[in-house]
């Protein structure tokens, strides 16, 4: 008897998750799976019928999309990982008493809801606010630059808007390096520069994976900051998913996108973790299992 | 280790084994076989909603935000009785569609008795089977108040389904100060506005507006017609000459001098205008487009009879001018603009509630694209396409 129940007992305690996953991942993916294989239109009623040229032609009339929100949230990864780690380490090594204050100014911005925020930069933004007088009075914009509706802006949105996902993974990486690492390599003759590339920053490797992940996804599929920040030649993908299911009711095709979209996503996470070995992502659990 | 392993592995596959087929069941019985979504399409014979008895109860209306004032569903209710459920749900009239679609094609309304929608869809959900013809007796007060300019619709010319809540034209919006000479559809393309100009991402807005600068009329254009307009308005938006495509959110890109002269509505152009004098609608040369936005009773609507009830209430000029008053559209109501003038309300001089015949005298209604749904497919997806930059 105690002996089905010990076997018992991991599924049993499994089993919240599991029913989790099935009822809110595996059943939702199914119906998704289903529609992308329909075929035909509101009026005359959508038919299951294998259509996989759903697949093809969405993927042929929409690469440029795919290619574009691929390289804004790739751009923009990059460009929130050389702000947010300067940020994260300073916080974390100089912050002192402040840290808790700073890394709440990091978060307060985001107390006000994305959509909000994104509408505000349009206004600061736009062609007659001071930020584009000053740039035309310095000469980095030209006579009749602007900012809204060029890629410039639709990245920085990204970017601010995923900035803090990216900062307190790090920041929570580095908090936990222990000091008297890097003071033993300095003891080893090891320069500053050299402590922080061999030991600190090996040692935040789990937060800077985590940090890009963490904005790298969520911006290959956003939609608000090109629609607000920019125009149909900085649309993106999720504007084009979005617009497929709210106005053409062209279910099928947008949920044959989305597949697209969430295999693209994770064929590039994939290849990412593997490139930047898993033990980076888990931390020093996964090394000890290995 | 191997022998403590083998156990809970073989029990895992069962276990999947199980989840997987109980998944299986799960997805089978809620899909009940048939597959998802299917729409309507069959002839039948489309039902009258009748009115029985004295209007009582309780009144769902489904209308679009900031489309009445705040008195006029309170009133209602002390007059008659009713209970009024008023809910803002519409914001896109497609987007609104995939919303009630679902219940509509099981004979429901989702307990909604009147909806809103614009006249092309209006026209859609009949075709679709979803909306009942009005009782004529029930709502023969509310008929006779009816503007002419409004009365025989293409879409509907007995008016048998539909009766406008509020009509509107679609022209341009300019700020006089930036571009004073802006008076054509056509001044859009000018490259003096280059990166200035911006277009409704409505289709049935934006498209006939294009053609008719073209000289084609609406009503007589072909699918290539559409589709050639659209393409113009493609290579323009790529060029960067059209800065976007935009909702109701055009005024505070106007607000911003982010946009000189845009295609726009009547009714924003009026609440711009007492923030920045210099943003007027003007009438293009080659005229504009005139839309209503109606009440229709869906299939399945619980109470059809308070639902005439409120037609014949809010056509009534005296309560028409009260809601008339709030939001400067153009109102489909008799008699209103006495009432305003007795008020001593700006709205009554405005030609943009009362327009002459004079002043629409060029416009036409927005049609859809010709020759059946496959069509109109094609080129929405065209127009889709384009707004959305593929």
């Amino acid at each position: 008897m105690s002996t089905v129940r010990r076997r018992l007992a991991p599924y049993l305690l499994m089993g919240p998750g599991l029913v989790w996953l099935i009822l809110f991942f595996v059943v939702p993916l199914y119906f998704m799976g289903r529609l992308a294989l329909e075929s035909g239109t509101l009026a005359t009623g959508f038919e299951f019928t294998w259509e996989f040229s759903n697949f093809t032609d969405s993927f042929d009339r929409f690469d440029e999309q795919f290619l574009r929100s691929f390289v804004y949230a790739g751009v923009a990864t990059v460009i929130a990982l050389l702000i947010a780690y300067p940020l994260a380490y300073a916080i974390a090594f100089r912050g002192g008493r402040w840290k808790n204050a700073l890394l709440l100014a990091v978060v307060a911005p985001f107390f006000t809801t994305y959509l909000i925020r994104t509408i505000a930069w349009t206004t600061i933004l736009s062609d007659d606010s001071l930020v584009v007088d000053v740039l035309q009075a310095v000469g980095i914009l030209g006579e009749e630059g602007r900012l809204l509706a060029t890629p410039t802006a639709v990245i920085a949105g990204l970017v601010y808007n995923f900035l803090p996902f990216m900062v307190l993974p790090i920041y929570a990486s580095l908090e936990r390096v222990d000091v008297r690492l890097i003071e033993a390599a300095k003891d080893l003759y090891a320069s500053s520069r050299e402590a922080f590339w061999r030991v600190t920053l090996p040692l935040s490797m789990p937060g800077v994976v985590a940090g890009t992940l963490l904005t790298f996804i969520p911006a290959a599929g956003d939609y608000i900051n090109a629609f607000f920040l920019g125009s149909i030649n900085q649309s993106m993908i999720g504007n084009r998913i979005q617009s497929l299911y709210l106005l053409e009711l062209d279910y099928p095709t947008a949920a044959a996108l989305s597949f697209i979209l969430m295999a693209a996503i994770l064929a590039v996470v994939v290849i990412y973790i593997r490139f930047a070995g898993a033990e980076a992502l888990m931390g020093e659990e996964a090394e000890q299992r290995a | 280790m191997t022998m403590r392993e083998a156990g809970p592995v073989g029990g895992l596959r069962k276990l999947l084994f199980g989840v997987a087929t109980f998944a299986a069941a799960l997805v089978i019985a809620a899909c009940g076989g048939d597959g998802g979504i299917e729409g309507g399409g069959e002839e039948t014979e489309v039902p009258v909603a009748e009115a029985e008895g004295q209007p009582s109860g309780q009144l769902k209306i489904a209308n679009w935000p900031f489309y009445i004032d705040r008195k006029t569903v309170p009133e209602f209710e002390r007059e008659t009785g009713i209970k009024v459920t008023y809910v803002e749900e519409v914001n896109d009239n497609n987007d609104f569609l995939a919303k009630v679609q679902p219940q509509l094609e099981r004979g429901e309304s989702g307990g909604r008795d009147i909806m809103i929608v614009t006249d092309w869809m209006a026209k859609r959900m009949y075709d679709l089977g979803y909306l009942q013809h009005f009782d004529e007796e029930a709502v023969a007060p509310a008929k006779e108040n009816l503007v002419p300019q409004l009365a025989n619709p293409a879409f509907d010319p007995e008016r048998q389904y539909s009766l406008p809540w509020q009509s509107g034209m679609t022209g341009l919006v300019v700020n006089k100060a930036e571009a004073p000479d802006v008076t054509s559809i056509n001044d859009l393309f000018d490259p003096k506005y280059k990166g200035k100009v911006e277009m409704l991402n409505e289709m049935r807005d934006t498209v006939p507006l294009v053609m008719m600068a073209d000289g084609i009329r609406p009503e007589e254009a072909t699918e290539e017609d559409w589709m050639n307009a659209i393409e113009k308005i493609r290579e323009a938006a790529e060029s960067g000459q059209i800065r976007k495509f935009t909702g109701n959110d055009y005024t505070r890109d106007l607000a911003n001098g982010d946009a000189v002269a845009v295609i726009g509505w009547s009714g924003d152009a009026v609440q711009l205008q007492a923030d920045n004098p210099n943003i007027e609608f003007v009438m293009p040369d080659e005229g504009c487009t005139l839309w209503s936005d109606n009440m229709v009773i869906p299939i399945g609507a619980p109470n059809p009879t308070a639902a005439y009830e409120w037609m014949n209430y809010v056509y009534d000029p005296e309560n028409q001018a009260q809601i008339a008053n709030y939001n400067y559209y153009f109102t489909p109501v008799k008699g209103t603009k006495e009432v305003l003038e007795r008020m001593g309300s700006d709205a009554a001089e405005s030609e943009l509630v009362f327009p002459t015949e004079e002043f629409t005298a060029n416009c036409s209604t927005q049609d859809e694209p010709p020759g059946g749904p496959e069509v109109v497919r094609r080129v929405e997806q065209a127009w889709q396409d384009v707004i959305t930059g593929a």
